[in-house]
């Protein structure tokens, strides 16, 4: 799921870079210093987790791991995203330099929005932390799929096409992530909580700074 | 003796050309009439653009091979992302003092 070099227009092109800075001006923020190993650990993740590729059918999709993101890192999510985009463009021609902010937003925004779904409903028990983890997993990847088709709306597409097609092709995507952030979650939620806990969200006085 | 030298030498020649020629002579081609030679051009033809199609569908396949990345780009990124994270902490901790 990335928009490539010349499918948008210019001016969608520049409105997403202009929200995408301003996206990452407010998300670096709110990275705590003391989190920064974190936040460098989970990009790598999702840097990576996009060679890992799913055979489906005639196709193959591979792994997007927003909602993982975002669940983990919080408002962060958004630089993280931000920056493994950059450098999957960069690296593996995954997705047009020119639409990289567009990107970003369609990654990053469902991340930060699945960190919040996250930290609402993680609950106190293990299992209710991997279950919201895996819901929080698969409405990243929904969610991103809408986002797609709002782009490609812009570009001259029709929305519910686009939208049901984005949507359809990531089914079997949104399924696998939603198990793997669920087990993931469930095993950190065993294994170190604390991990878990997100000062950003609800100590807005701390910040980068701190 | 230097005369009959360059006369066994000539002779050894002349053998030499005529076994050499023996096998061209031979490679006329068959008593065939035009119909049948177009019909095993076209054959050799189609062999022909059958393997080159194959070798075209080889050349895509590495291309699309070689555009995929590689153990080495990984690494590279998650290189970067460490180290611009270290950056971010370095300038974090300045800030702090």
């Amino acid at each position: 799921m990335h928009i490539s070099d010349g499918v948008l227009p210019l001016a969608v092109t520049i409105g997403g870079y202009g929200a995408s800075a301003g996206f990452a001006a407010w998300s670096a923020r709110r990275i705590l210093s003391r989190d920064l190993p974190k936040v460098a650990v989970v990009t790598s993740a999702f840097f990576v987790a996009s060679l890992v590729h799913i055979p489906f059918g005639p196709t193959s999709t591979h792994l997007l791991l927003p909602g993982l993101a975002g669940a983990l890192l919080g408002p962060g999510a958004f630089v993280a995203i931000g920056l493994g985009l950059l450098l999957q463009s960069v690296l593996f021609q995954f997705g047009g330099i020119t639409a990289l902010g567009a990107n970003a937003l369609m990654m990053g925004v469902p991340a930060v929005v699945c960190g919040w779904f996250f930290q609402q409903f993680k609950g106190r028990t293990q299992g209710r932390q991997a279950i919201a983890g895996g819901l929080a997993g698969a409405l990243g990847t929904a969610m991103a799929g809408v986002f797609l088709a709002i782009f490609l709306v812009t570009a001259g597409e029709d929305f519910f096409g686009v939208a049901k097609l984005a949507l359809a092709a990531h089914v079997p995507v949104m399924v696998i992530e939603g198990v793997i952030s669920g087990f993931t979650i469930g095993f950190l939620a065993r294994v170190k909580p604390a991990l878990l806990l997100q000062s950003s969200f609800q100590d807005k006085t701390r910040s980068f700074h701190d | 003796m230097t005369k009959i030298r360059k006369g066994l030498a000539m002779s050894v020649l002349c053998f030499y050309l005529a076994g050499l020629s023996g096998p061209l002579w031979a490679q006329d081609p068959p008593d065939e009439t035009a119909g049948e030679v177009i019909v095993l051009l076209k054959e050799q033809n189609r062999k022909l653009s059958k393997d080159l199609r194959r070798i075209q569908r080889e050349i895509a396949a590495l291309r699309a091979d070689l555009a995929k990345p590689g153990i080495k780009d990984v690494f590279a990124g998650i290189g970067y992302i460490f180290g611009l994270c270290g950056v971010a902490a370095f300038v974090a901790a300045r800030r702090k003092e």
